[in-house]
């Protein structure tokens, strides 16, 4: 196993746990934390292969902005431990074999795929480099980037009409 | 002429001559990290003083004078006293979290340390990326802040903390659209790269009125970021006793303090190499002659004076200028400063576009 | 094309009107002078005159179907606006910004109904997504209107989380965005089938087909009824052109495996819509279920998936939106929007009445209407399949309990005494209503009115 394997197995490993602590914590407010561990390690996933301008977006975006926004909202809230809904057990057990029926589903999907003859291009690849993303995406992804925008925008006035006093 | 890439090119060749690559590298890292925790160390104690010093020329007092010769090892006696101070954990605090804070905001201090270019080939990590790389883990810095104010379970934390949030996630893009300012003129985010662009004379200098807009827009963002007066609504102590470190004491409240000052360091550290050149001598154009002599100062030198130079820029502020009230703050930069600045970054684009710097 | 660019820079106009014009009409007339506009120009270019030559990529398509669709769009929303803008400033402080953001919603039916690849269709549905979870909040004293705005909010964002989810996963098999790349794909692998039924879910939520209807009647019944009205058919209908764009030219190919699910999802939503909405006491909710109904009726044309149920789902779509786009802008002026609110509004406002009485004569099927002659179009189209018969069967009688509840409005208007209160109407408001009826029975009587711009 070299240091690119040991890399793989720790960040896959630390992604995965921290995924399940999001789900499990009882407190919300570690729920976000380790959300952004996981953001984290796929981040590290990312440099792994060779796309470190998406690992640093993926790091400024999500645990640098959005994250921070949730962590101040559940922290104003102060939500804890006691103010946690009593949910139904049913409820809990029809969500989980729910669940437990996607997952498999996935699995299986993935299984029966092509993907896993394939190898990861480790290092070598380059299109997460910023010169080749930023080549694509004003060129052949110009038109949807650009209309984007829209988005944005419309985001951007629907928060100004919620948001603002009458 | 004497320069910190000899050192380093000498070491590199030493270790490689005893040992095999993989082992060069991991000593080499461990000599980086232990330099960086030396430079942490040393910086704080530095800018400690300094700050007491700058603070007590400004209102016409002597400062700290009794340990050392002119009180100079006032901080490494304070550093002795915290060493030695019980740290405390309230009772009701997340006891994991309000240890982990501050780690994690000494963490990220170091990690920040990584692509700063200090002298000629002198620099940890030049990766492709460094001007975001630098945004980025600067934003981890408000999760230490809301995590510690959080988990000591103290309003006056909390307040200081939310605060905190608010401010250093607002500042971030206008200083990111200062920075990015120097992006579009060299089109490079690396930082070696940037500081190679200005052979020729400095952005500050190179870059006319539109770079100067973005400097000044740099700076007000940086000293908000770093939480220092005239913003410091996180701590502000006549309002909220310490903000965000009011429960923390001892060795703890050491690192969140030496946090705070490597932080200052830091900011002023990237604004002198986007702006001021870095390690860059003081060149103008083609003047061969006048050229040669500025490379006669080792380049360490203009990295750490420039870099002194703004810090000093921002204790300047923190003793001039009354704290801002919170409304203020956040208008000053949504209604203020984001929108000149991306009016300026526009102008920018156009200068770069037609050519029109130097 | 023109229409996007155009719709677009118009929701910025509309913007800064709200800024610079102090009168509320002005505002008003610059956004229905303004969907003339866009009207127009898409009607420049069904003809051939493009303004921009813009390469796309190979990501849209301005084809007839889309464009003939966009038409009906624009159309709707130029009556909806003649009917309905006076009410839509009353809502709140933000007139212009409704229209700014109705606008943006526009440019998001224009994606949908022409995208080419999945970017583009994800893009389309989120822009038009998010201004309606504004729009149903925007009354903001409301709590009912609060609720239903975070109802639909989180529920839109996990069925948008489903659909990425299903835009990943058949990336990740086919490595194209493109419909076109993905319906050559020659086996399609567990992935893809993955991929697709996630993209079945998200868009059977986006239509509100049953079992994902759940948000539909909460949500509409809480929104502002000027903005139910625009969501229950202009964003109904532009979601229906997606979905059917999206599984006709992605996943043509693999309509064997899928047309039985569609099949089970359309008796479903015929099902629950109609029987729920027999039970209702308020009009308004009952409309709400009778969208999901009608949506029971415009899956049919994508369960059979051929040029009947193309021409059928144009024609759907113009009666649909027109009948309810008619009613609600009538009931929007009642004070009591229950049965009993009705009770009598023949003696005060005969107009009013018999106009309403033909847009529920539409939408229940019956002939000589706009919408009998689409509902027959669906059945053909659903028969020309020659498979699962008993699916028509079922319609049609759905469509016969549909008459009921639709019929219950009649009744209470021509049959029950009271006195029904209501806000005064202006002239334009009835002349305008006068028109839709009008229109609604020659749509009926002369489809080929509309079809023929189909093909010509």
């Amino acid at each position: 196993m070299n240091v690119t394997q040991i890399l793989f197995w720790f960040l896959s490993v630390l992604a995965l746990f921290g995924a399940l602590m999001v789900v499990t914590s009882k407190n919300p407010v570690h729920s976000v934390l380790w959300l952004i561990a996981t953001f984290f390690s796929i981040s590290g996933h990312y440099i792994l292969l060779n796309a470190q301008f998406l690992a640093i977006v993926n790091i400024i975006v999500y645990a640098g902005a959005i994250m921070v926004l949730f962590l101040f909202v559940i922290m104003l809230m102060n939500l804890n431990k006691t103010t946690e809904p009593k949910k139904n057990r049913w409820l809990k057990l029809a969500g989980g074999v729910a669940g437990g029926c996607l997952l498999l589903v996935f699995i299986a999907a993935l299984k029966s795929s092509e993907i896993t003859q394939q190898t990861a291009e480790v290092k070598t690849g380059d299109i997460g480099l910023i010169k080749n993303l930023g080549r694509e995406l004003f060129s052949t992804y110009v038109v949807p980037f650009e209309i984007s925008s829209i988005l944005f925008l419309s985001a951007m006035v629907g928060a100004v009409v919620i948001g603002k006093k009458e | 002429m004497w320069s910190f890439s000899h050192i380093a090119n000498e070491m590199h060749e030493g270790l490689s001559a005893t040992f095999n690559p993989t082992m060069t590298l991991i000593i080499e890292m461990v000599i980086a990290g232990v330099a960086v925790i030396g430079l942490f160390a040393g910086l704080g104690l530095v800018l400690v003083i300094m700050e007491r010093k700058v603070s007590a020329w400004m209102q016409i007092r002597l400062g700290p004078n009794r340990v050392g010769p002119k009180g100079m090892l006032q901080s490494l006696a304070d550093t002795l006293k915290l060493i030695v101070k019980e740290g405390l954990t309230p009772n009701g605090a997340d006891k994991f979290l309000f240890n982990l804070a501050p780690f994690i905001a000494m963490i990220v201090a170091m990690l920040l340390m990584a692509p700063i270019a200090f002298a000629r080939d002198f620099q940890l990590w030049d990766l492709n990326i460094g001007v975001l790389y630098v945004s980025a883990v600067s934003s981890i810095m408000v999760i230490s802040i809301l995590m510690a104010g959080w988990a000591s379970n103290n309003k006056y934390s909390l307040m200081g903390a939310m605060r905190s949030g608010a401010q250093i996630v607002s500042y971030e893009l206008s200083a990111g659209l200062s920075i990015l300012a120097i992006v579009v003129l060299t089109g490079s985010l690396s930082l070696s790269d940037i500081i190679h662009s200005q052979a020729d004379g400095w952005w500050i200098f190179k870059g006319h009125i539109p770079v100067l807009i973005a400097f000044v827009t740099f700076i007000i963002a940086v000293t908000a970021e770093t939480n220092r007066a005239p913003f410091d609504l996180a701590e502000a102590e006549s309002e909220l006793t310490a903000g965000f470190h009011t429960e923390y004491s001892g060795m703890k409240f050491a690192l969140f303090f030496l946090a705070e000052y490597v932080n200052v360091f830091i900011v002023c550290a990237i604004g002198a190499t986007l702006f001021l050149g870095g390690w860059m001598p003081f060149h103008i154009g083609n003047w061969q002659g006048f050229n040669h002599v500025m490379d006669y100062i080792p380049s360490s030198l203009w990295f750490f004076g420039k870099t002194f130079f703004l810090i000093f820029v921002i204790m300047w502020f923190r003793w001039t200028f009354p704290r801002l009230r919170i409304d203020q703050l956040l208008n000053l930069e949504w209604k203020y400063l984001l929108p000149i600045s991306m009016f300026n970054l526009l102008l920018v684009t156009l200068m770069a576009i037609m050519g029109w710097h130097f | 094309m023109n229409a996007l660019i155009l719709s677009a820079v118009l929701g910025v106009i509309m913007m800064f009107s709200g800024v610079m014009l102090k009168q509320k009409s002005a505002v008003r007339n610059i956004a229905i002078t303004g969907l003339f506009l866009l009207l127009v120009v898409n009607i420049l270019e069904m003809s051939g005159m493009s303004f921009f030559r813009i390469n796309t990529a190979g990501m849209m398509h301005f084809d007839r179907f889309s464009l003939l669709f966009n038409c009906i769009v624009f159309f709707s929303t130029f009556v909806y606006l003649l009917l309905s803008a006076r009410d839509i400033e009353k809502t709140g402080n933000y007139y212009a910004e409704y229209f700014t953001l109705i606008f943006f919603i526009l440019c998001g039916v224009i994606l949908v109904s022409s995208f080419q690849s999945l970017l583009i269709l994800f893009l389309g549905i989120e822009i038009i997504s998010i201004p309606l979870y504004i729009l149903t909040g925007s009354d903001k004293k409301n709590l009912k209107s609060n609720e239903a705005s975070l109802k639909y909010f989180l529920l839109g964002a996990f069925s948008t989380g489903l659909m990425l989810m299903g835009i990943a996963l058949i990336y990740g098999s086919v490595g194209s965005f493109s419909t076109a790349q993905i319906n050559m794909t020659e086996k399609p692998g567990a992935l893809m089938i993955a991929g697709m039924i996630l993209l079945l879910f998200s868009m059977s939520f986006k239509v509100s087909a049953a079992p994902f209807h759940f948000w539909t009647p909460d949500v509409y019944d809480g929104a502002p009824t000027v903005f139910t009205s625009f969501m229950a058919t202009i964003v109904k209908v532009a979601a229906f052109i997606a979905f059917i764009r999206l599984f006709g030219e992605a996943f043509g190919n693999l309509q064997p495996q899928w047309q039985i699910w569609i099949a089970l999802i359309t008796a479903a939503t015929l099902f629950i819509g109609n029987i729920t909405a027999v039970f209702q006491q308020s009009v308004k909710r009952m409309l709400a279920y009778s969208s999901i109904a009608q949506a029971g009726f415009m899956l049919l044309s994508l369960y059979a998936m051929n040029a009947d149920a193309k021409e059928g789902l144009l024609l759907y779509s113009a009666a649909y939106s027109l009948a309810t786009i008619g009613i609600f802008a009538v009931l929007i002026k009642m004070n009591d929007y229950t049965f009993d609110g009705f009770n009598g509004l023949a003696k005060y406002q005969p107009l009013l009445a018999a106009t309403t009485t033909i847009f529920l004569l539409s939408l229940a099927g019956i002939p000589l209407t706009a919408g009998f002659i689409s509902k027959f179009y669906m059945l053909k189209a659903a028969v020309a399949t020659g498979r699962h018969l008993w699916l028509v069967i079922f319609a049609v009688l759905m469509a016969a309990v549909s008459v009921y509840y639709y019929f219950r409005v009649i009744q209470a208007m021509y049959f029950k005494e009271g006195q029904p209160g209501i806000i005064t109407t202006s002239p334009v408001f009835k002349y305008t209503l006068v028109v839709l009826a009008a229109l609604i029975i020659i749509l009926g009587i002369f489809p080929n009115l509309l079809l023929n711009w189909y093909y010509f």
